[in-house]
């Protein structure tokens, strides 16, 4: 019973009816990619992704747990399915199985941490002045959020946005290593926390800032998804795409992408600021009144705790092709800005050079993102991912900046994420009874066959016919 | 359930015991004393058996079938009939038949080697959530134990403790005890060499046990007789 074969309406059906189960198994297909083909593939996301909001919008009054498929369970399965087609109740030949998880009692998470890290990539002044140099801003959020916490590894929402970062991270820091490539802009990199809760982390990163150096950002721009797009990328903006800077940073975006051959649309979505809720991660930067804008493959606004890297947002959903050309896309042009070779056509990133994208470390980066489930709560503030983060970062920027804060109390969460099944084949009651039967009529009989053999009939007679304690001992 | 389970398992394992002490003439004769006794040379016994096989054996790698070390097994496993042989007849007992000396020692000897065996193993696994046949089948092994123990301690005692024995028997006697004191060794055979699965094991020890019994209860009927 793979994830396709359940049919939700009964699953509501269930919920509806408030049924009583001990527990709920959900069995996973090992891969994604293993499904024969692509529609299969994208029946199973699709059908993941369904299961997957179902269950964070119900109340569930019954633990669930994830598990993936394999030959052991599918050997679990046939015999249950023997079981149940004959009707009968189990016993210990056909048998009966229990599934039993043993994990403590889950504790409430006291204050989940937010961990944004941060890094400067500071431009060169020039001689005399003494304005503070412009700011852009690179931001993308790390973490995931998802029914099951533990296999939430996000690599498309948004692993593929902070792996992007981290690629342009160390372009820059090239370019910025040597004083006469460095730019007279400095560039700000952050990678930050709480994405899914409304960009919560991002929130509290940008209140951090001192009021001026907030003031300098000239303008930010945020990845979120970018590993699964063929050609057309959208360029989320909360202002509206008159505007002069939107205008201008979109025409850089769209003279490399016509280079590129691919299309960037532009979406405007206004903010309002009594609605809680916040569907891109620039719109924080918005109500701080920082341009920004978001690059994603999504053309609308996803929904609350939706694409936020849960099941079925696995390595295969991502694509470093499609990193490699966001980083390409991005670095380009924010290149052409910051030297001012808007209109030139020149290719600053080019193949084969020292410059070159590396996709061997996109690759690897994703890799891990994949293999690390990110949930905010979950990652400690000396979690080793968050040191790994910040070890990179701080191999290509100064000043690198890890800021903990406590992640606004909209959820409770708790703890034991994982947790190990066993499952033990049982015998029935009725069996027990019966091997009961058997061993006690097998004593019996034993002892009046011994009985007879050594002292004879009369003897075993006698014994009956005497206050039977010593019967009693004997079966 | 589980503790259900146990309860019957050790019912199978330790029941036959209880049974042949309470339903045979031994518990007439309160022969108790001299079963605590054997049991005590068992442990004994046991304890000189560990430091041999510690001392001669290596530890073996894989499972397989070592004509070498089983041949020292054995050997090793004379060293039971020796202590049966010691129990037989350097132990003073009250004025015992020597009918009731051999059963009273042979139980004593079973039942101490199946708690030192089997009890632990029950106590641990019988009680887990998960149904196996392996207790069960251990059980039964137990009572084929017992049968074998309670005929090899027959023979013993018409071999050093019955002097005027009909000739022709003493050889088949002889061989039969021998028998008898390698069974453990077929068995590991049939089990690891063979790759026999458990119940047929047992199966073939409840039956071997049965035919041994009968032929040693022949035996020592044959020796009873006046010549």
């Amino acid at each position: 019973m793979n994830c396709c074969s359940i049919s939700f309406t009964s699953y509501s059906d269930y919920l509806a009816d408030k049924k009583y189960l001990g527990g709920l198994l959900i069995l996973l297909p090992e891969k994604l990619n293993h499904e024969p083909n692509n529609e299969d593939k994208g029946q199973v996301k699709a059908s993941l992704a369904e299961l997957e909001q179902l269950l964070l919008h119900q109340q569930v009054p019954y633990p669930v747990y994830f598990a993936f498929q394999d030959d052991h369970f599918d050997n679990l399965l046939a015999d249950i399915r023997k079981i149940a087609s004959s009707g009968q109740p189990a016993s210990a030949t056909t048998g009966g199985y229990k599934l039993v998880v043993s994990t403590p009692e889950p504790r409430k998470v006291a204050s989940p941490t937010i961990s944004n890290i941060q890094g400067w990539l500071p431009g060169l002044k020039g001689e005399g002045e003494t304005e503070q140099l412009p700011t852009i801003a690179i931001v993308a959020n790390y973490d995931t959020f998802g029914a099951a916490p533990a296999l939430s590894v996000g690599s498309d929402s948004n692993g593929s946005g902070a792996v992007a970062l981290l690629e342009i991270a160390r372009l820059f820091s090239r370019l910025y290593s040597n004083p006469k490539t460095r730019g007279k802009y400095n560039l700000l990199f952050g990678l930050t926390s709480g994405g899914p809760y409304n960009y919560n982390g991002t929130n509290k990163w940008l209140r951090s800032f001192d009021q001026r150096v907030r003031e300098s950002i000239d303008y930010a721009i945020c990845l979120n998804s970018v590993g699964s797009w063929d050609n057309e990328l959208w360029m989320h903006v909360s202002k509206p795409p008159e505007n002069p800077y939107i205008k201008q940073i979109f025409e850089d975006f769209s003279d490399v992408s016509k280079e590129m051959g691919i299309s960037v649309g532009i979406k405007h979505k206004k903010i309002n600021v009594s609605n809680p809720r916040v569907a891109w991660e620039h719109e924080q930067f918005s109500r701080f009144r920082v341009t920004a804008l978001t690059l994603s493959e999504l053309s609308s606004p996803p929904d609350f705790l939706e694409s936020t890297g849960g099941l079925y947002d696995t390595r295969e959903s991502a694509d470093a092709e499609s990193v490699i050309r966001t980083v390409r896309l991005v670095s380009e042009s924010l290149a052409r800005h910051i030297y001012g070779l808007k209109g030139k056509n020149i290719d600053v990133f080019v193949e084969n050079s020292s410059l070159a994208i590396n996709p061997h470390y996109i690759q690897s980066w994703l890799d891990l993102l994949s293999r690390t489930p990110r949930v905010a709560p979950f990652l400690q503030k000396n979690d080793p991912f968050i040191a790994a983060l910040k070890k990179e970062l701080s191999e290509h920027t100064a000043d690198v900046h890890v800021q903990s804060d406590v992640l606004d109390g909209m959820f409770t969460f708790y703890d034991a994420t994982k947790a190990t099944l066993n499952v033990y084949q049982v015998a029935s009651v009725t069996f027990d009874l019966l091997f009961l039967l058997v061993i006690g009529s097998y004593l019996i009989i034993l002892f009046s066959f011994l009985v007879i053999t050594t002292r004879g009939l009369d003897d075993l007679i006698n014994i009956f016919r005497r206050p039977p304690s010593r019967k009693v001992k004997g079966a | 359930m589980t503790v259900f389970h146990f309860l019957n398992c050790a019912a199978l394992t330790f029941g036959p015991h209880v049974v042949y002490y309470s339903a045979t003439p031994l518990s007439e004769y309160d022969t108790i004393g001299t079963c605590v006794k054997a049991a005590v040379v068992y442990l004994g016994t046991a304890l000189v058996k560990l430091v041999c096989l510690a001392t001669l054996l290596k530890v073996p790698e894989n499972d397989s079938f070592d004509p070498y070390q089983e041949l020292m097994k054995i050997f090793i496993g004379f060293i039971d009939v020796a202590g049966l042989y010691f129990a037989l007849t350097q132990l003073t007992h009250r004025n015992i038949s020597q009918n009731h000396k051999f059963q009273a020692v042979g139980l004593g000897w079973a039942f101490a080697d199946s708690v030192l065996h089997r009890l632990a193993p029950l106590w641990i696994g019988a009680r887990g959530l998960e149904f196996t046949w392996e207790y069960i089948f251990q059980g039964l092994e137990a009572n084929a134990n017992l049968v074998m123990t309670l005929s090899l301690a027959a023979l013993g005692s018409l071999m050093w403790l019955r002097k005027n024995k009909p000739r022709t028997l003493v050889p088949i006697i002889y061989a039969c005890a021998l028998l008898l004191a390698t069974m453990p060794s077929i068995t590991s055979y049939l089990r690891r060499s063979l790759e026999w699965q458990t119940p047929k094991v047992v199966g073939f020890e409840l039956f071997s046990s049965l035919v041994m019994a009968f032929i040693s209860w022949q035996l020592f009927s044959a020796c009873q007789r006046p010549m």
